[in-house]
């Protein structure tokens, strides 16, 4: 009896522990406060409402114009849409001031002196307090050394090669908020190799240039950890922004390929998926941005039956857990049903999901530091958010390692299938996604302690 | 005051100006002029082929770009390279390639000269691209250590400073602009404007045009990779884009044209006019070249001199008024 009580006892006492510390240590430092989102019915990225005088100034460094211009639009909605949220809430309390957030679009053409030169007139000439980046880790580069030559934040929410936070590269201005190319490898090949467990010969196609190698080097990577029964039976890297595919894809077709692993984002991305179709190619691709919903349409739903992709803004299904998200979701969507204009009324800007989604966090994350930083001393900034972490909408949770600003997160593999399937994932009305092309089915995570960010050894801090 | 009095107390004043420009325009407007300066003598040793000696160059970003790379993968690949003999590599390497270039180029003329640089030219490009484990491929060679500039036991002046930085470009690029200018005053100076003229004629009176060329060639190209190494410095990063681009071929030859073929300073006056305009355009369109071609096509339509031809027209109609003037005075 007296045994008995003490085992009570202790499990009592082991149970309180676990119900006072556990909540503590999955709750994230700071969450975005869905239930405080304001009207947004007037927010058109056609023509934002961008406050001036004095201001928190965002500086989105992108390509707005050649090839990639798309992109910089992809940005550009997704930031807006989180400064328009804290302004109508009434800005952030920062050095005493509660201030508005102003978003400033800096044109890079895609071209890293175009990137330093914009870069610098925004930091000198508009005083920008961050600089939001980028499409291209060439760019980011750029972006990362000028933030450090003047002592400006910089965030990293698009580009994902892990060489831009080495120790050769590193800057305590700047933080990785976005997944890694490495991370992204070792993802896909944790897919393959631990849960989906069929295909064994892979193909890998990227972008000649530091992400799309640092793309295929964590692939390679994970393939050796988590698949070693894998075949990589081809390995090419063709250049930026190329238009015809016909010399890769032939060798896709001979090398006998199962799943080909691309990291390519649009136009590149959307040229290869279309052209692998033409040419009679029906591989899966595993993917991070094959996700852009208007060429996914012109492939159709059998042409993209299958794809996979790993995704920075995933959840377990399904999509819609609560009343809140699927408010959150309705004043986007409702918007771009009724409001938007061209380009932001196709199919891409339909869902503030994906990497759209993502960005926009990303950024609500960031106000969120500079708003508990209370001050836009880069130094206060820096302070609050090594260690940060926030829990998203979708109640994915963000943690800063403070060592190199790389943020740690589980990722998602989404499997892409035909819209009857989608509604395992997409569980309001209409229950898909699209209707023109498959999309997001069964989802997988994977889980953030097997896809640690690679943290380079000679890192000294 | 004397006609040379004169011409000292100009140089004095330009100097005065550019000593206090970074302190009245601040770091943003000294880097676009460092920018301009760079595109400006780059110009001018486009000029050296193209005004002075008659040989237009498709491909002259290829010493632009080699002198960059040179001093790039200097700095990134050897620790404690100083400031100034990196440059001197940048000024090395370009010659080299000219040197190597010389035997086949030389010898022609006209189209072919233009059309074998732009082969060249494209071939630097794709190596720039394809050797990644020297040139880092697409994303070129950045973020490199950018030396001080010393001279031991006497000074040390940090370059990373964009302040400093600004004097140590300019004082190079203005040495290098005198070079050239002098270059241009000498006999062998005199010769290249006969080669452009008649070459043959400059044959019979007994000079070796093809060796006259390759001093040419090679002094232009050296100095076009100091330009690219000053580049390289201020960006503190190189890419296959900013430095073999036909763009970068291309962007001399409208600056050359604009500016006034032949004249010395008739690049400058071209680099300045495009700098200008991308500087006041970019700010508002993303067409900028747009803007830049519709300026070519108006200056080869209505002033095919350029900006110092129709300089040179406006000073003759004043000096003939101004005659008249006086005459009628009389």
């Amino acid at each position: 009896m007296r045994t008995g009580r003490k085992i009570l006892v202790v499990f009592a006492i082991f149970s309180l522990l676990l119900m006072l510390n556990l909540p503590k240590a999955l709750a994230a430092n700071a969450k975005y406060d869905a239930a405080g989102l304001p009207d947004m019915s007037d927010f058109d990225p056609s023509n934002p409402i961008i406050p001036t005088g004095d201001t928190i100034k965002i500086a989105i460094v992108a390509s707005f114009s050649g090839p990639a211009a798309i992109v910089g639009e992809i940005y550009f909605i997704s930031v807006q849409w989180a400064a328009h949220d804290i302004n109508k809430r009434g800005g952030i309390l920062v050095d005493g001031k509660r201030k508005k957030i102003q978003v400033i679009r800096a044109d890079t053409q895609s071209k890293p002196a175009v990137a330093k030169k914009v870069c610098e007139r925004m930091i000198l000439k508009e005083h920008v307090n961050v600089l939001w980046g980028t499409n291209g880790s060439h760019i980011m580069k750029v972006i990362n050394q000028v933030a450090k030559k003047y002592g400006v934040i910089a965030q990293c929410a698009a580009a994902l090669s892990d060489e831009l936070y080495d120790a050769r590269n590193f800057t305590r201005y700047s933080f990785m908020t976005s997944f890694q190319t490495n991370q992204i490898g070792r993802a896909a090949a944790y897919y393959y190799g631990q849960i989906r467990k069929k295909e064994k010969k892979f193909y890998i196609l990227c972008q000649d240039y530091l992400f799309g190698h640092s793309m295929a080097e964590g692939f390679k990577e994970g393939l050796k950890l988590y698949y070693p029964q894998a075949q990589l039976v081809g390995e090419d890297y063709h250049k930026l922004f190329l238009t015809d595919f016909a010399p890769y894809l032939t060798k896709i077709k001979a090398s006998g390929a199962e799943v080909v692993y691309t990291g390519d984002w649009i136009p590149d991305a959307a040229n290869l998926l279309v052209q692998a179709r033409q040419a009679g190619i029906k591989l899966p691709f595993a993917n991070i941005f094959l996700d852009e919903p208007n060429f996914l349409h012109k492939v159709g739903v059998e042409g993209t039956k299958g794809l996979l992709n790993i995704s920075q803004f995933g959840a377990p299904n399904p999509l819609f857990k609560n009343d809140l998200q699927i408010k959150f979701y309705k004043a986007w969507n409702d918007l771009w049903k009724t409001k938007w204009k061209a380009p932001f009324n196709t199919y891409l800007f339909k869902h503030p999901l994906g990497n759209i989604g993502s960005y926009m966090f990303q950024t609500y994350w960031l106000l969120s530091v500079i708003e508990r930083a209370g001050s836009l001393d880069p130094e206060k900034i820096i302070k609050q958010w090594e260690g940060d972490s926030y829990e998203y909408i979708s109640g994915k949770v963000m943690t800063m390692r403070p060592v190199d600003h790389k943020a740690i997160q589980d990722l998602h593999a989404f499997e892409y299938v035909p819209p009857a399937e989608q509604k395992q994932s997409f569980n309001i009305p209409p229950y898909s996604y699209f209707t023109g092309c498959s999309n997001t089915g069964p989802i997988s995570t994977i889980p953030a302690e097997k896809i640690m960010p690679k943290l380079d050894p000679k890192l000294k801090r | 005051m004397t006609k040379r009095m004169a011409k000292w107390v100009s140089w004095g004043f330009l100097c005065l100006v550019l000593l206090v420009f970074p302190r009245v325009f601040g770091i943003y407007y000294s880097n676009v002029f460092v920018a301009f300066a760079i595109f400006a003598v780059y110009s001018l040793t486009l000029n050296m082929l193209l005004g002075y000696t008659g040989l237009l160059s498709f491909g002259h970003a290829m010493f632009f770009g080699t002198g960059a790379y040179t001093t790039a993968i200097a700095l990134d690949r050897i620790s404690g390279m100083p400031l100034l003999p990196v440059v001197l590599a940048g000024f090395v390497a370009s010659v080299v390639l000219a040197l190597i270039l010389c035997p086949i180029v030389v010898r022609v003329g006209g189209t072919a000269f233009a059309m074998l640089h732009l082969a060249f030219g494209q071939l630097m490009y794709v190596l720039a691209l394809k050797l990644r484990f020297l040139t880092g491929g697409e994303d070129g060679v950045g973020g490199f250590p950018i030396p001080a500039f010393s001279i031991p036991g006497i000074i040390s002046v940090d370059m990373t400073n964009p302040l400093n930085f600004f004097y140590f470009a300019i004082a190079v690029l203005g040495l290098s602009t005198w070079i050239l200018w002098f270059f241009t005053k000498t006999p062998i100076g005199s010769i290249m404007i006969g080669i452009r003229d008649n070459p043959q004629r400059v044959e019979y009176m007994g000079f070796r045009v093809t060796h006259t060329k390759a001093i040419i060639y090679c002094l232009a190209a050296g100095f076009a990779g100091i330009t690219g190494s000053i580049y390289a410095l201020f960006q503190n990063l190189i890419s296959a884009e900013d430095g073999y681009n036909i763009m970068v071929s291309f962007g001399p030859i409208m600056a050359t044209i604009v500016g006034g073929v032949g004249s010395f300073s008739g690049p400058i006056f071209g680099s300045a006019i495009f700098s200008i305009i991308e500087e006041l355009t970019s700010r508002y369109t993303e067409r900028v070249e747009l803007v830049m071609g519709l300026i070519l096509i108006g200056v080869i339509l209505y002033a095919p001199m350029g900006f110092m031809g129709v300089m040179g027209l406006l000073k003759q109609r004043w000096l003939a008024a101004r005659k008249v003037k006086l005459e009628g005075a009389k």
